[in-house]
Formats: structure tokens, sequence, C-alpha cells
């Protein structure tokens, strides 16, 4: 575990120094400023790399030849069509998608520079560098202190202030503190979606990864809800490298700095989200973008 | 469909969900109400005085001063059935008078040797008496009025012979008349009939107030109180009063019951009052009173039930149960988390599958041979136990009886774990395993608990699997888990077949039946608590 961390380019907690950059995501045209460019210089080393990657259900395609780079400290959104494979990619990066069997790989997918689909990957380090939130907020039925100390806990951290300390680092920066900084004993079940979702954040980032995997996220929740993932998002993208995948295309427009435009299992398109959504090179972009493919 | 059609059969699905329910509350109340009545008579019913003597007796309960008192009341009314018997039987009961002719004799003779008296004097007195004796057992003998009475006044003359005078030899006399007086009423060729009669009224007697305070102590412990219920003593009487009697009414036809009047049976005899005597004064003979016997839970009863309680069956029902839950538990659930987690769909674990599902079908009776062949025989002395049915053997094969409904219910519960639990662990980066205890088992739990809910009432209820591999139906206490156990459930079935004693105090065998079923109801009880705690905690209200 320790080992993996040391070969993280810019590691997560050093990082954290870094946290009163403030971005608001009003508009797109804000986004394309001179700050962002200066920190893709930054960051040129790619977090999650893609090359030639495929991965079969069976006989079925799920993504073919899918060869892409994402940078750390940055959102990248995946959008595309039902059935087009941006979940299956997404969930490839940390195999989770090992839970289905009869399954093929090809290619490669390096997460700090390893192989995920490697004999020797150590799958527990792999997924707690690599946090996930999954579409459908899925606390564990325990209470909310039990559901963020999970991770830790699997690291071996049995101290009780030290948990404490994590728990609560944890919950603030899923800014759901001072929600329930008071019902920590209290099951998570017993909240709303939305701050169900968030403790799902706040639970990926207690183990402290370097990349989180975002599985439609909002899908389930009111526009209200919906906000303040995203205004969670963007706070969270100082420190962490974060990939979602989303239906809702004014979402990626909102709160991705890159876009990658996935079809038939196929990458179509991957560009900076401005690009894609104001001047897509392909066509199949722009039929989807503008609403007008089926 | 038009609106009206659709009202009419919404309407009729409605009664009809409706009345099945009704109907099967109803079935339940049939089968269980008069169970439970039954059953509650085992606790709840009117004592005797011998139910206090034997309390006092065997588990030193209660107060002996009073019951002494009571004792003394009881017997000063018993005392006059007792000698209206032994008045009639002197009459009945020839054999008895003649063997007490013959002692006389012998004793009669001791005295003349004693006396110093020889020769030829004594050969003149012997034969006298034997004359005298051969007689009187010829009178005893005969079932002719008159040859009886010329043999007794022939006895008689010799009264006042002074050879015979103040010696042994005098008792013949009082013999002699004594047996002219109880004859008196006696219709002498009856006499072989009310013998028979007779020796059933003692008997009943005897059942209904134990034992003559003049005899010995009977060896056998039920031997020693007469009824010891007031239900019983009822019966009892009634069997006093009443005789029943096969007769055939008309050739060719099948014989028929009939209720014969015992007194009228004894019609005009010396016996003829007791009868009503007995009807009358039955309550003061017995002086019942209501009695709450909660000790029925706790007591050890005496061979076949006949005394006690049920203490050591409800002891050997909850360790069986209790021991093979300890087994099934965790086989269950390993194995159910195998079939779900680990294992792939292939033809080894549908084979695998088929063979759980048919096993929860097989009969119980064969498991109870299969943990006879296995348990028993081989498994047990591999480890170096003693092969004998034993505890551990019958909670074992409970065990694998039941397991097929653990698996199938454990499967169901761990297959229902939303499997974004399971990906949300996996994603934080927990081993399988660590998935599966920390995460995915809690979340089954209540399912899982539905399982044990299933298996505990099967196992507790169930006979044949215990029948060869470590129930008794008699024996004292289980030491070691490898002795043999009481059960409530093999206890019932053997009153059922088997033990004719217990067969005489059936509430002891309702008692058995209905305390299994409310202990079935309370282990369920628990588990059902349990399972809404553990259900509650995940839902976290």
């Amino acid at each position: 575990m320790q080992k993996a961390k040391d070969n993280v380019p810019i590691s997560a907690l050093e990082k954290k120094t870094n946290t009163d950059q403030i971005k608001s995501v009003v508009s797109l045209s804000q986004k394309a400023n001179s700050a962002i460019k200066q920190k893709e210089l930054d960051c040129k080393c790619a977090v999650i790399k893609a090359e030639n990657f495929s991965f079969y259900y069976g006989s079925t395609v799920g993504v073919k030849d899918i060869s892409m780079e994402i940078y750390p400290c940055s959102v990248t959104a995946i959008i595309g069509p039902s059935g087009c494979g941006k979940s299956t990619f997404l969930r490839s990066i940390n195999r989770i998608n090992d839970l289905i069997s009869n399954t093929l790989v090809r290619g490669k997918l390096l997460v700090n520079g390893y192989n995920v689909y490697d004999k020797n990957t150590n799958l527990v380090n792999l997924r707690q560098q690599v946090g996930m939130v999954f579409q459908k907020a899925n606390p564990f039925p325990k209470s909310i202190f039990d559901n963020v100390a999970y991770g830790p806990k699997l690291q071996g951290v049995k101290n009780r202030s030290q948990l404490q300390q994590i728990v609560e680092d944890s919950l603030k920066a899923a800014a759901l503190w001072d929600e329930v900084k008071d019902d920590l004993k209290k099951s998570a079940l017993a909240f709303s979606g939305g701050q169900q979702q968030r403790l799902c954040i706040a639970r990926a980032l207690a183990t402290r990864p370097n990349v989180i995997l975002m599985d439609e996220p909002c899908s389930a929740l009111d526009p209200i809800a919906t906000g303040k993932i995203e205004d969670l998002i963007d706070k969270l993208q100082n420190d962490y490298t974060i990939v979602i995948v989303t239906h809702n295309m004014q979402q990626a427009a909102r709160v991705s700095e890159r876009t990658a435009f996935f079809c038939l299992g196929e990458l179509i398109e991957y560009d900076r989200t401005v690009k894609i959504f104001r001047n897509p090179s392909k066509k199949q972009t722009e039929d989807y973008v503008t609403g007008r493919f089926g | 469909m038009r609106p009206i059609i659709r009202q009419i059969t919404d309407k009729a699905f409605t009664f009809l969900t409706g009345t099945s329910v009704v109907l099967l509350t109803f079935v339940l109340l049939i089968v269980l109400g008069p169970m439970v009545w039954r059953g509650a008579k085992a606790v709840i019913f009117k004592d005797t005085v011998e139910f206090r003597k034997m309390q006092l007796d065997l588990y030193n309960r209660g107060n002996p001063a009073s019951l002494k008192i009571q004792n003394t009341e009881a017997e000063s009314f018993r005392k006059i059935v007792y000698e209206t018997i032994d008045t009639f039987k002197h009459g009945i009961d020839t054999e008895e008078l003649i063997d007490r002719t013959k002692q006389i004799y012998r004793q009669f003779g001791k005295e003349l040797r004693y006396k110093g008296i020889t020769g030829e004097e004594y050969q003149k007195i012997r034969s006298l008496a034997r004359e005298l004796r051969d007689k009187l057992q010829a009178a005893f003998e005969s079932n002719d009025k008159k040859i009886i009475k010329e043999n007794v006044d022939y006895v008689l003359q010799y009264r006042l012979y002074k050879d015979l005078a103040d010696t042994a030899a005098a008792e013949f006399f009082t013999l002699a008349e004594d047996f002219l007086k109880s004859i008196e009423n006696i219709d002498l060729n009856k006499r072989q009939q009310y013998a028979g009669s007779l020796e059933q009224v003692e008997e009943i007697v005897f059942r209904l107030l134990g034992p003559k305070p003049s005899e010995p102590l009977p060896a056998l412990t039920m031997d020693r109180y007469g009824a010891t219920r007031w239900d019983l003593a009822q019966k009892l009487l009634d069997k006093l009063l009443w005789s029943e009697q096969w007769i055939q009414k008309e050739a060719g036809q099948p014989l028929v019951k009939i209720r014969v009047s015992r007194a009228e049976e004894f019609a005009g005899t010396k016996l003829e009052p007791l009868f009503s005597y007995v009807q009358n004064n039955l309550d003061k003979m017995l002086l019942p009173g209501p009695r709450f016997y909660w000790q029925y839970f706790i007591d050890d009863s005496t061979p076949g039930h006949y005394f006690g309680g049920v203490g050591p069956e409800i002891l050997g029902t909850l360790l069986l149960t209790l021991l093979a839950m300890l087994f099934v538990f965790p086989l269950g659930v390993i194995s159910a988390a195998y079939l779900v987690e680990c294992a792939s769909d292939n033809i080894a674990v549908r084979i695998i599958r088929m063979c759980i599902n048919t096993l929860a079908g097989v009969p119980s009776i064969v498991f109870g041979l299969f943990g006879l062949a296995f348990f028993v025989l081989f498994f047990i002395p591999l480890f170096g136990g003693p092969s004998k049915p034993c505890i551990l053997a019958s909670s074992l094969t409970l065990a694998v009886l039941t397991l097929p409904v653990m698996i199938r219910a454990s499967e169901e519960a761990i297959r229902s774990v939303p499997q974004s639990y399971k990906e949300a662990s996996l994603g934080l980066g927990a081993s399988r395993f660590r998935t599966f205890v920390k995460v995915t088992l809690p979340v089954a739990l209540p399912g899982i608990l539905t399982g044990v809910i299933l298996s505990l009432s099967r196992v507790a209820g169930e006979t044949a699997p215990i029948l060869f591999t470590g129930a008794v139906a008699l024996g004292p206490l289980p030491k070691s888990l490898f002795d043999p156990t009481r059960t409530l459930s093999y206890g019932s079935y053997d009153i059922a077949v088997g033990d004719r004693l217990a067969m005489m105090v059936p509430h002891n065998q309702y008692g058995m039946v209905v305390t299994l079923v409310f202990l079935i109801l309370c282990l369920n009880t628990i588990a059902i608590v349990l399972r809404a705690r553990v259900f509650r905690k995940l839902r976290g209200n």
C-alpha cells in the first residue's frame, strides 16, 4: 500500500495545501481561463491512462479500443448514450467489474503507471487509491461513523481518536459535517438521499484515494441535492482526480474540465469540455450534444 | 373489462382472501383449543389428599402437620369401606377359610405335643380335630346350604368338648359360626361370580384410596398412593359403580357392551351399601381441593409419568434444540455463502442445489436411521466417544435434518442483500471475506434468523430422528452430552404407543404436547424479537 502511494506523482495529501484555490463554475467561458491552462501544464503526467483498452462481457463488447489519458486534479466527464460502455470503462478503473464473471480484457489500463489488469495487482491497494461513488447512494446500514470509518479500519487504523479525526475530516471535506455532527451514531439510512450520497463521498474520501470515480452520482437526486454534490465535486477537484459518468450534459458542462464522448463502446471524442460542447470535431459528438442524436 | 365486472371480481377477491384467513383461524382454534384446554388440566386441577401425601413424600412440599389431620379425617371415612369389604369377603373367599382351618389343625397338633400328651390319647384327640377340619372344609367348599348346615352343625356339637375348649381348635367353632352368618344373604351359586367382581371392586378401591393403612407400603411408587386427582377419582368411582359386561342379545349377533350397576349385582349382600356409601362420601375420603401445580414444568416424574411433571423433558428438548441450532447455524450460513458468493453457476453447483432441495423433503425417519448408522455407530466412536445413543448424536442428526431449510433460508437472505452494499465495500478495498462478514452477513441476518425460526420449530417437534439416536422415555437426567435424554416429543409419543401406566393419566400427554407447543412458541418469540431488533438497528430507527 505504502509503496503504491509513493508512486503517486502528486500525492493527494500534499496537494491539500492548495485547497484555497477557489473557482466558481458559473459558466463555460470562465472555465477556459488561463489558470486552468496553467494547471494542465503543471500536471502533464496522466493519472489514468488507457492504451487500446477493450472489455468484453463474454462475447458482447463493453468497450473497445479505448485510448485516453485522464489528468490529475481535474474533473473528467464521460458522456454518451445508454449502453455505450461509459460505466463499463469507469468500473474497469478500480476493477469493480470483477464481480461479473466471464469477462475478457484486452489492452492496458494504467493507474499511476501500473496496469490494473496485471496479474500481480493488489486489488485492496488499487481500490483504496481509486475510490468510487455509485449511482444510487449505498451507505451501509450502519451508523454514520461506522460508514466513514469502514475504509480506515480496513487500512488498519484502530486508534479511536485517530478514527474520529479521519471521520471528521472526511465529513467536512464532503460538506456533511455540519449536518450530521450530532448524529454520528444514527443509522445512515435515516438520512435523505442527497445526504446519503455525500456520505458515500465522505466514505470514499476516508481511505485517502487519489482518484474518485463517480457513476452518475446525481441521477437519483433532486436539483437542490444535485447542486450540493456539484459544488462538492468542484471543491474536491483541487485535491483529487475525479472521473464522472453522467447522462446529464449540462452537468458535464458545469463540472468538468475535460469530456469524453463514448458511443457503442468506442471513444468518439475526448477533449476539453469547452471544445466538446462548443466546437466538437466529430459529427457524432455534435449530434449528441445538440440533442439530434437518437 | 367493463367497470361493473371489475368491481365484482375485486370484491370477490377480497371476500375470498378474507374468508380463507377466517377459516384458517377457525381451524387453528379447533385444533389448538381443546388441546390447550386438556393440557391445562395437567397444571390446574382439583387435587386430593393422596396428591398432597405424594407431594410431601416425593418432593418434600406441603405442611406435614395439617396433612396428618387431613389424613386422619379421611381415614375415619375410609375405615367403613375396608370393613364392609372384609366382612363380605369371608363369605365369598372360602379358600382363605380353608387355609385357616389347616393352620388351626397344625397349630393344635403342636399345642398337644407341647402339653406332653402322647400315645393313644393324642391319636384320639388328633383324629377328632382332623374330622372337624374335614367337615368344615366340606362346608366351605359346598354350594348347597343344606350340606353346609349339616356339616357346621356337626362341628358345633363338639363346642363344649373339654379336650378342645380353650385350645387352638376352639377357633374352629368361631369360624363355623361366622361362616353361617356371612352366607345368610348370599346366593351360593353366585359365589364364583361374586368372587370375580369383588376382585375388581377391591382393585378399584385400591386405586382410589391407596393401600390399606394396615398393610405394608408397596414397592412401586405408583402403588403407594390412591387417586391423586379428583377427575381420576371420578373416573374410578364410575368404574366402581358400574361394571361393563359384554352380552349377546340374540344368537348370531355381535356382542354388545352394557353397563350394569354393581349395587344391583351385589343386591341383598353385605356389600350392597358400600356403593352408595362411596358415592356419597368420596369427597370426605379424598378431600379434594383446587391446585395450581406450576411445579409441573420443573418436576421430575415417577416412571411412566404417573406422578410428577415434565422438567427433564423440557430440559432435554431445549438442550437438543439449541445444540442442533449451534451446529446448523454456522454450517447453514457457510454453505449458503458458498452457494451465493463463491460458486459459479455450473452443473456441479446445480446438482448440489438440487440435492439440498431434495434433502428438505426426505422423511425424518430416514434421517433417524442415518443418524444411528453414521453418528451413533461410526462418527462419535471415531473420536473415542461411546457408541450409544446420546444427546450429541441426536442434536447432530437434527442439525442434518434441518440443514436444507437453513441453507435455503440463508441463501435467499444473502442473495437479497443489495449488490450495491457489496460493491461499496469492495470499492473501499475490502476483501470478499471481509465484505461478507462485515456487510453482507449483518444485512442478511434477519433473513437468516427466519431460517433459524423455521428450523427451530421443526427440530423441537421432531420425534423420528431422535428415536434411535438419543431419546429415552425413562431414565435419569443426562450428566454429559454422551447420555441419552428425555424429550417432550418423544415422551408424548411414548405415552401414546407404549406406556400403559401413562394411559391412566391422559392429562400428562396433553400436558406434554401443550408444553411443547408453548416451548416452541417461546423460542420463536425470542427469535422474532431478536430479528426485529436486528432489523430496527439496520433501518436506523
